[in-house]
This record gives C-alpha cells, sequence and structure tokens, in this order.
C-alpha cells in the first residue's frame, strides 16, 4: 500500500499532502510518544490522538510515513508546518484508533494471517 | 513586597528551547524584566543549574533550583529545590531513570550544558525529553520526599498535563497546580494555581509570573557572587504563601 491509498482505505482526510507517497507496511496504534520512540518501525503508520508537533518530531525520528489523527481531534498548524518539513503525511478522522488500526490491520496483513 | 516569582523556564539542555537560552541570557532578561524569583526547570536533568547559581548571583536574582520531570504517563511536574546540592542530587537520580533511546539532535533538539559564560560544556547523549520510568505518584513522592516544592506543570494543557494523560489530578504531595488559564476546580484540588512562562524562547520570559508578597530580606537586590544562601529560607516561604493561597496568578493580576 502507498501514503496515498491511506485515505480511501481508512475512511480519512489527508490534512497535509506535501509527503513522500513511499509504500507502507505496517503500523503503529500508541498514545504515549515514549512508546512510539521505542516500539514503531520505520515506514510505519502512526495512529493516535495525540494532535501536536512533538509527535511529528517522534515520527521524523522514527522514520514513520504517515499519522492519523483519530476521534475528530484538530491538527494545529504548527504541527502540519513540521509535518510538511518532514515530508510526513497527516490524515483526520472522526473514527476512534480501535476502528483505524482494524482496517488498517485488514488492509497491511499477510496474505496468510 | 510585591515580587514577580517564575517557576518555570527552560535553558539550552531542553532539546525543545532555543540555543539562545542560556543560564546567563536567561537570567539577564529576567532580571531586566523584573522578575525577583526565578527557577530554572530543564526537561529531567540539572545540568544547567550551576550555571544557573552563578548567573541569579550576577543578576541580584533570587535563584530557586528546579527540574520539569516527565512521569511514564508523559505527565510534567516541576520539581523546584532550595539548594543547587539538591537539585543536582535529585537530577542524577532521574537520569538514571531516562530510557536509553536513540537521541538525534538533528531530529530532537539539541542539548547543550553550558557554564556561566556560555562556554560548551557537554552534550548529553540520552534524549532529556523522554518519559522517565517513574509513574506519576511515585515521581511526585520522591520529589516531595527530597524537600522539593512539586507542582504538576500546566494542568490545563492538552499535551503532557494530568489532564491530556490521566484526565484528573489524583491525590498527592502537591505544593499548588500551574496553569495556563483560570483552571477547573477539579483540576486543583482547592491548591494554589499559579502561572509559569514555561520559556523556551528569550521572548517567552517573564511572559506569565505570578505575584506574591514577600519580605523585603528575601528579595532585595542580591550583590554579585554567590546563591546557595537564599535558598532554603526563600523556599519555605514561598511554601507558605503557596499553602495560603496567597499569591496571584497571571490571569487575576491586577492592570
Amino acid at each position: 500500500m502507498r501514503v496515498s491509498e491511506l485515505a480511501s482505505i481508512i475512511g480519512c482526510e489527508c490534512v497535509q499532502e506535501e509527503y513522500a507517497d513511499g509504500s507502507v507496511d505496517s503500523g503503529y496504534t500508541s498514545d504515549l510518544l515514549s512508546d512510539v520512540m521505542a516500539n514503531a518501525a520505520s515506514g510505519g503508520v502512526l495512529v493516535t490522538i495525540q494532535a501536536h508537533r512533538n509527535t511529528i518530531a517522534v515520527a521524523s525520528l522514527v522514520g514513520l510515513a504517515a499519522v492519523v489523527i483519530c476521534n475528530d481531534r484538530l491538527p494545529p498548524e504548527d504541527m502540519l508546518e513540521a509535518a510538511r518539513a518532514e515530508r510526513i503525511a497527516v490524515f483526520r478522522t472522526g473514527l476512534s484508533q480501535f476502528e483505524v488500526s482494524g482496517r488498517l490491520w485488514i488492509a497491511l496483513r499477510p496474505r496468510d494471517a | 513586597m510585591r515580587t514577580l516569582v517564575d517557576l518555570h523556564n527552560h535553558s539550552c539542555l531542553s532539546p525543545c528551547a532555543s540555543l539562545e537560552m542560556s543560564p546567563s541570557a536567561l537570567c539577564r532578561i529576567a532580571r531586566e524584566r523584573g522578575l525577583g524569583v526565578l527557577a530554572l526547570t530543564d526537561h529531567n536533568s540539572a545540568r544547567n543549574c550551576p550555571a544557573f547559581a552563578e548567573a541569579c548571583g550576577r543578576e541580584g536574582l533570587a535563584p530557586l533550583f528546579g527540574i520539569e520531570a516527565c512521569s511514564v504517563e508523559e505527565v510534567h511536574v516541576l520539581c523546584i529545590f532550595e539548594t543547587l546540592d539538591e537539585v543536582l542530587d535529585f537530577g542524577a537520580y532521574l537520569e538514571e531513570r531516562l530510557p536509553t533511546l536513540p537521541y538525534d539532535p538533528a531530529k530532537l533538539g539539541d542539548q547543550v550544558v553550558v557554564d556561566v559564560d556560555e562556554n560548551v560544556l557537554e552534550l548529553p547523549q540520552r534524549y532529556l525529553g523522554a518519559a522517565l520510568s517513574l509513574g506519576f505518584g511515585e515521581l511526585c513522592r520522591a520529589a516531595a520526599d527530597r524537600g522539593a516544592l512539586v507542582i504538576p506543570a500546566h494542568v490545563d494543557r492538552g499535551m503532557f498535563s494530568v489532564s491530556s494523560q490521566l484526565g484528573f489530578l489524583p491525590p498527592g504531595p502537591y505544593d499548588a497546580v500551574e496553569a495556563v488559564r483560570r483552571p477547573a476546580a477539579a483540576l486543583t484540588r482547592g491548591l494554589a494555581a499559579v502561572s509559569g512562562s514555561d520559556a523556551h524562547y528569550p521572548g517567552q520570559i517573564a511572559a506569565r509570573p505570578f505575584v506574591v508578597d514577600m519580605p523585603e530580606e528575601l528579595t532585595a537586590p542580591r550583590p554579585r557572587g554567590g546563591s546557595e544562601r537564599f535558598g532554603p529560607a526563600l523556599l519555605g516561604a514561598l511554601r507558605g504563601k503557596l499553602g495560603l493561597r496567597e499569591v496571584r496568578a497571571a490571569w487575576e493580576r491586577e492592570a
């Protein structure tokens, strides 16, 4: 899957469109940034409600391709600016982390899982 | 005597703060803007407190020595001590509880230990903005047991606060809470609510101090030089004022 396919697969709106449209092969769901820093995999998607620029700093450190902000939380402009500078896509949705993770899992799971 | 107190300030040691925030620059600007009592509160570390002590001496400010510690739940707490020795001891205790994560200054910001003349002494290799392996309650108790003022930081902000991470303020050994606006009663538990600048850039220094009436001998201009002797009486007096809620935060100061 590519980053640009996330919007239709998850059902979310892209709010930061200046991203590198790389391939996505994993996801990580967490609202604790220290946990994301320690455990998320490079090239993946982060599913979270942490809508602030620190999330982008962590995403950039880990090498995440995209961040999905759940539960209708509104990413502030400085978060989007930071994401633009790092070419990380930001999506926004009214769905919960559970629902987004479920949809991502179905899209990304290995064929034999 | 009416005194402006600001207990929440970062220096260039905090990865998210400007490199312009040397302890000497912080203290010079704080004095120019009329602060009387100043605390340095870098994230999870006290390594710039020695330079801060000297800089306060130079500027004639009354110093307190703090750390903004980050609990495992990612709640920030201001832990403010009377003396340099105490904060260095607590800082060492906290740094042992920092995770060993990959730290890239280009992504997360520089962490610079300097002396009072802005010479670089050290670039700590652990990421100081990380969460400690200490629960919020455990962290507050450890600070209180060592005699610190314990003040949950920006309790009404949407990140790194008791409201964003826990949803409420659990019972604990707090002297006050710090808030951005007049906080809801549920977030104060009847404690004094103080404002703080949380200064990361020079422009933010002295933006949101609180006002307290302090004994003149604790706030009179200091001679240049050492600062340690101002500590104990000052922290005790401040604790008393907070306990009686005899403070005016930025949102209720007179025009």
